[in-house]
């Protein structure tokens, strides 16, 4: 019905304008659309692949994999062993020097890279591990984040290197690195546990792997930005290949490369939280997962806090750092001037190692003075759970029935008479056709034909449901897309991945996982959006946002499930509150950092000429900021993706939930291919949004 | 919880001591601790499995060992066990082992070692206040009557059944159609989302049909009663004409499971009289449930509940010990 009224409004639109090729492409598209439609009901094979076409990777992968596990099990776990000593050392390093000790020496570097401000930041945070009690449980994640790190920036400088300077290795590096930031870390972590058995090391090697991509990146960023005058100037002084490289090009890459280092400190500590979950270490992911499992929220989210404030004071250091080190290249002054932090650092130090020796409490906090208020946390949400269920359950059951359910199972499945007051019939499906199809002819002759295929397609969803469109007819729609937009390789490379997910035999579960994600990315983006929107105008705003941000982005998000569950029970609307959480943050961030930075003489300008604010924001900032937008809304849907693992824990059935499966059974066929699924997802979106972003820019003049 | 990692990880670095220390009193033959390395027990997520490990690790450190917990996920733990980077794991549930059990077990390197003695019930529960709002349960023919106010927006008109999340094998969906009742499966994600989900109706006194077990630290806080179903027998799950519905399987209550312990196999060489000891280990409901409370929902400390209990109870553990010596 839609499709064929599609087909209309797309003719008139035919007509009127002068011969237009991408038109007839989606004129074609449409037609093929309303057939495959048309025999879903002759032909299994439109929504469902025949069994037998299904390629048993999944087997392939097992079975390659023991077969290398059986050869090479005695090298990788030579390399654990290896590994293991040094982080041994350091975990009993960190669990000898009593805590004043660690404390004094962590502020005087906190002092040294942001002042008294960072200074004091630092001792709170360590402060408030010792006192809810838990400092040992800190050391042990900081003595894995303390050797990952290292490896992490190691390798990724090397990688970093080979990949500006070495030709044939770009080609494989990148797309490595595409790969590796888009399956989901939780798929990590089977291969590395087979390989490297149990324990910590599986979290390091996990945590090293997982931070290296921005390192890489932003080292081969960084030496492809060195100015060639520089270079020019070096070569001209005689300087050999080897002496270019690490006398010039790498120092003047310096800036761009310590950004690599500040993420991938971040990331080696988000790994090393998500590794947890194979334990062996008793570090505080340990703490804040086994926490959730007891279903222990307030418990949960003290440890989680402790996550929050080391990412924080991780971040804040690293950078400070970093432009520290920009500035003090031509200092002089005694030994005592240029070291004085070094001095008073070693002498804290050896005054706390003293003391402790004579009051135990500085050796181990005395258990009596704990201060560990998990119990009013969890009483605060047994509260509002007991009081004010009804009203979040009547939003819950809005949001299901007239959001969820149609873009998951259609209008066509979701509609009866108990929460809608009606059936589905012809007539009103009838109806509801042509209201797709005026809404198409309307935004046609308001805007452009391009419009109005968005809004069929878009109504059509709505009406078939992500899991009733035809796969069929799925792919035919993303192909053309990709294709319009970006040309024919990402055309290409659309549909080569869409049939890895059809012939995998997972497209069901990518459905449900492409619905939950993509529901969770709409709302996430438009609520984002209009955060970022009003922060990026009122100041006040902003600084209330920006705590609220990193804390949702460093803590280990199992934290908030539990409250979620209680508040709204177990269930799709759970899943999706959490990956939102997740993924909003970009959205805001992005925005508000685009619209902040239009130019203020632009900004001036279109004030001098009469701008009404509104005017300002629609027709000047939000354009103008259109490339970060477009970048966060890019980011917000890998952080989607990323996030669909943890929302298993609530109870979905797609993509995130196979890979959670995989990896407490450690199947690693099963999650790779379920990983390499949410990477295609990942990728595909990517590459689209990607080309439509450089499209835009172009329209703009930005580029 | 805390407190188990802090000893954890000091036990960790005072392993490295107490080796060189002993290691100045050389081991006889025959005498006990046969080697100074430290026997590993894993330490998983519940309260019962730490009240288990610790029993366990209190006896061999009384009989001379020297005793590591090491916390291990689920499946890992059966890996590590290959090589000893855990030397046992006591309480591995018949209900959910899945393939790894299998898979363990054929390396060679892996043993099983009897049941610990703990009878594990899992069956379907609801929190007590029910049988007010559905007269005539726990009897499982009352649920039919009042399926509706178990619904949710989501299920209705039908009633909600919260089940075990999908990985855990669970055969609820059959058992809900062979029983003839008129409620909907809906899977939880986790152990976490199905203990969130009995807190949220406790605090707001409402129905829950739920798919639970015992012994489980939440029934020391909560009265979970138990749904009276057609009582297991042989021939339930796979005979149809079997039980009430002769058309259908599963048409009876979830088969009672056990719960075993498992080795290292190296450890009959290198410890055979500790290996002997954990043989004879048991642990039984009654002996896990006030131990469980105490630290649940008393907030006393795991280490020492563990030691009084040990203390009062040589009389059971004795004669294991004297049996393990020989």
């Amino acid at each position: 019905m839609i499709a064929t009224n599609a087909v209309s409004a797309l003719e008139s639109a035919f007509h009127r304008r002068n011969y237009d090729p991408s038109l007839a492409v989606w004129l074609v598209t449409g037609v093929a659309v309303v057939a495959l439609f048309a025999l879903r009901g002759q032909y299994d094979w439109v929504t469902k692949l025949p069994e037998e076409l299904v390629i048993p990777l999944e087997a392939w992968l097992n079975a390659f994999m023991d077969l290398f596990v059986a050869s090479f099990k005695w090298l990788f776990r030579a390399i654990s062993g290896l590994l293991e000593w040094p982080m041994n050392g350091l975990q009993a390093l960190l669990h000898w020097l009593p805590w004043p000790a660690t404390i004094a020496g962590s502020v005087v570097v906190a002092h040294l890279a942001g002042g008294w401000r960072l200074a004091v930041f630092t001792l709170c945070t360590l402060m408030y591990m010792v006192i809810v009690g838990y400092w040992d449980e800190s050391m042990n994640t900081l003595a894995l984040v303390g050797m990952a790190v290292p490896l992490s920036v190691a390798v990724g400088l090397f990688a970093g290197i080979l990949d500006f300077s070495y030709r044939p290795a770009k080609s494989v590096i990148q797309p490595t690195l595409d790969l590796m930031q888009t399956v989901p870390a939780f798929a990590y972590l089977i291969p590395v546990l087979l390989l490297f058995g149990f324990g910590p090391v599986v979290g390091l090697v996990a945590a090293t792997l997982y931070a290296c991509p921005p390192m890489v990146r932003n080292v081969s960023l960084g030496l492809q930005r060195v100015p060639v005058d520089i270079v020019e100037s070096a070569k001209m002084s005689g300087c050999t290949d080897r002496q270019l490289l690490w006398w010039v090009r790498l120092p003047a890459a310096m800036p761009t490369i310590m950004i690599g280092v500040n993420q991938t400190i971040m990331c080696a500590l988000s790994m090393v939280i998500i590794a947890a979950i194979i334990g062996g270490f008793g570090d505080i992911g340990w703490e804040v997962l086994s926490t959730m499992r007891r279903a222990q929220f307030g418990q949960s989210l003290l440890a989680g806090l402790v996550i929050v404030l080391i990412a924080m004071n991780f971040d804040r250091i690293s950078r400070g750092l970093t432009s520290r080190q920009r500035v003090s290249q031509a200092r002089t002054g005694t030994l005592w001037q240029r070291h004085a932090h070094l001095w008073v650092a070693l002498v804290a130090i050896m005054v706390a190692v003293a003391l402790a020796q004579v009051l135990p409490e500085l050796h181990d906090y005395p258990k009596a003075w704990i201060f560990y208020p998990a119990a009013v946390v969890n009483d605060a949400v047994t509260w509002f759970t007991a009081n004010y269920f009804f009203a979040t359950s009547a939003i819950k059951s809005w949001t299901l029935f007239y959001f969820l359910l149609p873009i998951r199972i259609g209008l066509e499945n979701s509609v009866t008479p108990h929460f809608w007051g009606f059936a589905l019939n012809l007539w009103i499906s009838l109806g509801y056709a042509a209201a797709v199809a005026g809404l198409a002819l309307w935004v046609d002759r308001a805007t452009s034909w391009r419009g109005a295929v968005a809004v069929l397609i878009t109504g059509g969803l709505f009406y078939f449901g992500t899991t009733g469109t035809p796969w069929a007819v799925f792919i035919l729609v993303v192909t053309v897309t990709a294709f319009r937009v970006g040309g024919w390789r990402v055309g290409v490379f659309a549909l080569g991945g869409l049939c890895f997910m059809l012939f995998t035999g997972i497209w069901e579960r990518a459905m449900l996982s492409v619905y939950l994600c993509g529901t969770a990315v709409l709302i996430a983006f438009l609520a984002g959006g209009l955060l970022g929107i009003w922060a990026a105008r009122n100041d006040r705003v902003s600084a209330f946002l920006r705590p609220i941000n990193d804390t949702l982005q460093t803590i280990p998000l199992y934290v908030f499930l539990i409250p979620i569950i209680m508040v709204f029970l177990v269930g799709e609307f759970s899943a999706l509150l959490a990956v939102i959480a997740y993924a909003i943050v970009p959205a805001i961030r992005y925005t508000e950092h685009g619209i902040r930075h239009v130019p203020a003489e632009t900004v001036e300008a279109a004030r001098a000429m009469g701008c009404t604010p509104r005017q300002l924001l629609w027709q000047v900032q939000l354009p103008l900021a259109l490339p970060e937008i477009m970048l966060g809304l890019n980011q917000t849907i890998m952080l989607g993706l990323a996030m669909l693992v943890i929302a298993a824990l609530v109870g979905t059935l797609g993509l995130g939930q196979m890979i959670y499966i995989a990896l407490t059974a450690a199947d690693f066929g099963k999650g790779a291919v379920a990983g390499l699924g949410i990477a295609l997802i990942a990728m595909i979106t990517d590459r689209i949004l990607q080309s439509w972003s450089a499209r835009k820019k172009v329209e703009l003049g930005l580029a | 919880m805390s407190d188990i990692l802090h000893k954890a990880t000091v036990g960790a670095i005072g392993v490295g001591l107490a080796a060189a220390l002993s290691m100045a009193t050389p081991a006889g033959a025959g005498t006990v601790p046969e080697s100074t390395d430290p026997i590993k027990i894993a330490i998983n997520e519940w309260t019962g499995q730490h009240i288990t490990a610790h029993v366990a690790g209190e006896i061999l450190k009384r009989m001379g060992y020297n005793v590591e917990y090491v916390t291990a996920g689920y499946y890992p733990q059966l890996t590590a066990m290959e090589d000893n980077s855990v030397t046992a794991a006591l309480e591995i549930w018949s209900s959910n082992i899945g393939e790894g059990y299998g898979k363990a077990l054929a390396t060679g390197n892996v043993e099983e070692i009897g049941d610990l003695g703990l009878v594990p019930v899992e069956t379907w529960m609801y929190p007590a206040y029910v049988e007010e709002m559905c007269p005539g349960l726990p009897n499982w023919e009352a649920l039919n009557a009042c399926a509706e106010i178990f619904a949710t927006p989501e299920t209705f008109p039908k009633g909600r059944f919260l089940d075990y999340p999908a990985d855990w094998g669970t055969t609820n969906v059959d058992r809900i159609a062979a029983l003839g009742l008129n409620f909907v499966s809906v899977p939880a994600g986790s152990e976490g989302a199905l203990v969130a989900e009995i807190k949220s109706a406790v605090a707001r006194q409402e129905p829950l049909l739920i798919q639970f077990w015992k012994p489980h630290w939440v029934h020391a806080n909560i009265d979970m009663k138990i749904v009276a179903l057609p009582a297991y027998a042989e021939g339930c799950y796979d005979d149809p004409s079997w039980g009430l519905n002769p058309d259908a399987t599963y048409d009876c209550d979830w088969e009672r499971g056990y719960i075993k312990k498992m080795i290292w196999s190296g450890m009959k060489d290198k410890w055979p009289a500790a290996y002997r000891l954990l043989q004879n280990y048991t642990l039984t409901n009654e002996d896990q449930n006030p131990m469980m409370k105490a630290i649940d929902v008393d907030s006393e400390d795991l280490v020492e509940v563990v030691s009084e209990w040990v203390d009062a109870n040589e009389a059971r553990w004795r004669p294991w010990v004297e049996d393990a010596m020989k």
